[in-house]
């Protein structure tokens, strides 16, 4: 694992770091000992072909799976193995490839579910702190429905987040994540399943994201956004990491043509 | 007391006691997605324990039982909640740690068989399958009750307990606790990567829910001075899920709108009702067919109850309320912000 401390300032260069990752379903090693860095403050793109290890790898990063060996860091703390709240608590957010919202509860609830430390997640402030549990919920009300304004999904937030298009469940999800006040955001595939017009914009959240100093992780197959949105890329293939650098970089690169950008270009070429 | 009067009476105490047994459920199963069906565990733990601490030292009773420490209502029945949360809080640390939905409810089950097991042939405990009896009627003494007079006067005791626990139900349920137990409901892994730890929450579930199974246990052998192993056989979870699913998961009116319905007037009605000539006793036995045919029933036609679970508008109206207050701020910010779908 490199030194991840800024020379001048202390501050920790990398946001996530992990060395020689490994996960392995019934024998079969899905991550075979990815080791990257993820720059603090930067868009960084994961891709690979189908079956590289890129969303397992987003699980093990958020605690959602346990790893079966390797070491992850997060923003200079040691996070390995943690389970998936210890790491959220810690400002590591995420989105799903395939929408998980929360679907009985509304759209504006779903956002006010993910600040941090609630008050009014304790029984005693229920009962005995009342003034304050709703001072809390008020303002985390009006962050709320700022941030669905932005995300543009203010009109629908009184629905159920079931009744939402696919669309609109990538945008919930993203304005979700948001909510908690990450510094760094896993995006898993983001842009899959979603009209080119809805691409743009949520190309531009990213970059806003990035704007106001969250580090993003996106899971991603479509070249032309990692091109316009991303610093940086992580080429996973059979579960180890083939390359890093910038994409232009990478398109000289034969083994990652070879393992990914070739079938991508030949995709699009006769698509 | 006219006959008519006492049946009234009895059907409106089962009515409030199995709203707060059905609130107590919901909290677990419509609110957090614990399938919990060891619940009339806790309602047996309650009353047990309420009895026991009810009743006078054992030696010369003619029964065997722990406590005897003849404590007075209100604390005999918080004690008998509060001992319902502790055993709730050991059965999760074994149960709700690793497992999920149907495993859990296994586990569950099997917990319930033990317990009954255990309950029922440990004598020592609460006199084993004879159970415990001639548990003194709560302030009886105070306010010079007869056999008649304490039927309706602990109607309405009830009915001011489960008013209590309403209020602090509806509390709990409108708070952002309420909120996140409901996130977990939906999707505990997300609720996890939102920073939420389920175990946690579903262990708070668990001891809220246990709490008003204990105490609608207590108020059940205060009401009628006995219980026994009969009548906390483990099909009776399945009457309080009823309760609730045919009344409304997730809302606590559809709590009431169920304990009327299926506890009320399906279950304890019919043994009021004369007897259809020459099929003594039928009348009992079809009122479990009944309530299994309405479950079916509404479970095909209408999954979300008589009442179903209100979208959240106090989350609205909250919002309404800061979108006024914000106008000034977000005005200028609108034309910045990207358009909706």
């Amino acid at each position: 694992m490199s030194d991840n401390v800024t020379p001048t300032t202390g501050a920790p260069v990398y946001a996530l770091q992990c060395q020689d990752l490994k996960k392995a379903f019934q024998g079969v090693l899905a991550v075979a000992g990815a080791t990257f860095d993820v720059p603090q403050g930067q868009i960084t793109a994961l891709i690979g072909p189908n079956g590289a290890g890129k969303t397992t790898v987003v699980n093990l990063l958020s605690g959602m799976m346990p790893s079966d060996s390797g070491r992850m860091q997060l923003v200079g703390t040691d996070v390995t193995n943690w389970p998936s709240h210890k790491i959220a608590r810690r400002g590591l957010m995420r989105s799903f490839q395939l929408s998980r919202e929360l679907g009985g509860l509304t759209v504006l609830e779903n956002l006010l579910v993910a600040p941090k430390h609630q008050a009014g997640e304790s029984l005693f402030n229920i009962f005995f702190r009342p003034l304050a549990v709703r001072r809390e919920e008020r303002e985390n009300v009006e962050r709320a429905l700022e941030t669905l304004k932005t995300y543009g999904l203010y009109d629908l937030r009184d629905n159920r987040a079931r009744e939402l298009s696919g669309g609109q469940k990538k945008l919930l999800e993203i304005a979700r994540a948001v909510m908690a006040q990450p510094k760094v955001l896993l995006l898993d595939e983001p842009m899959a399943g979603v009209n080119p017009a809805l691409i743009d914009r949520i190309g531009e959240y990213i970059l806003d994201l990035k704007a106001s100093g969250v580090t993003v992780l996106m899971v991603e197959h479509n070249l032309n956004v990692v091109e316009k949105i991303c610093d940086h890329v992580i080429v996973l293939a059979e579960g180890r990491t083939l390359a890093t650098g910038k994409l232009s970089d990478l398109r000289a690169n034969q083994d990652v043509v070879q393992a990914y950008l070739g079938e991508v270009i030949n995709a699009s070429t006769h698509g | 007391m006219s006959a008519f009067w006492y049946y009234v009476f009895t059907l409106v105490f089962f009515l409030f006691d199995y709203f707060i047994l059905a609130m107590g459920l919901n909290i677990q199963y419509g609110e957090t997605g614990i399938l919990n069906f060891a619940y009339i565990g806790f309602v047996a733990i309650g009353a047990y324990v309420t009895g026991a601490a009810s009743l006078p030292n054992s030696a010369g009773t003619g029964q065997q039982y722990i406590m005897g420490w003849g404590l007075p209502f209100p604390f005999n029945l918080l004690l008998g909640g509060l001992v319902a949360s502790a055993v709730a809080v050991l059965v999760a640390l074994i149960a709700l740690r690793r497992l999920r939905t149907d495993y859990l409810a296994m586990v569950l089950v099997s917990l319930s068989l033990v317990l009954y097991d255990v309950i029922n042939n440990y004598v020592p405990l609460f006199n084993g399958a004879d159970g415990l009896y001639n548990v003194p009627q709560p302030m009886a003494g105070i306010f010079h009750l007869t056999t008649n007079s304490f039927i309706p006067f602990f109607a309405v005791v009830t009915g001011l307990v489960a008013l209590l626990m309403w209020f602090i139900m509806s509390r709990i349920m409108n708070s952002p606790l309420g909120r996140t137990f409901r996130a977990i409901r939906d999707d505990d892994g997300v609720a996890g990567a939102l920073g939420k730890n389920p175990f946690g929450y579903k262990l708070t579930s668990m001891i809220i829910g246990a709490f008003y199974a204990g105490v609608g246990g207590g108020l059940i052998i205060q009401f009628g001075g006995s219980f026994n192993p009969t009548a906390w056989l483990p099909g009776e979870t399945f009457v309080v899920f009823a309760v609730i699913i045919v009344g409304g998961v997730g809302n606590n009116v559809g709590m009431l709108v169920g304990a009327l319905l299926v506890e009320t007037l399906l279950i304890h009605l019919p043994a009021f009702l004369p007897e259809i000539p020459g099929h003594p006793g039928l009348i009992e036995y079809i009122d479990t067919m009944v309530v299994g045919v309405l479950l079916m029933v509404m479970l095909w036609f209408r999954p979300q109850g008589v009442v179903p679970e209100r979208v959240r508008k106090s989350a609205g109206m909250l919002a309404d309320r800061a979108r006024g207050r914000g106008r000034q701020l977000t005005t200028a910010s609108e034309g910045q912000g990207k358009s909706g779908e």
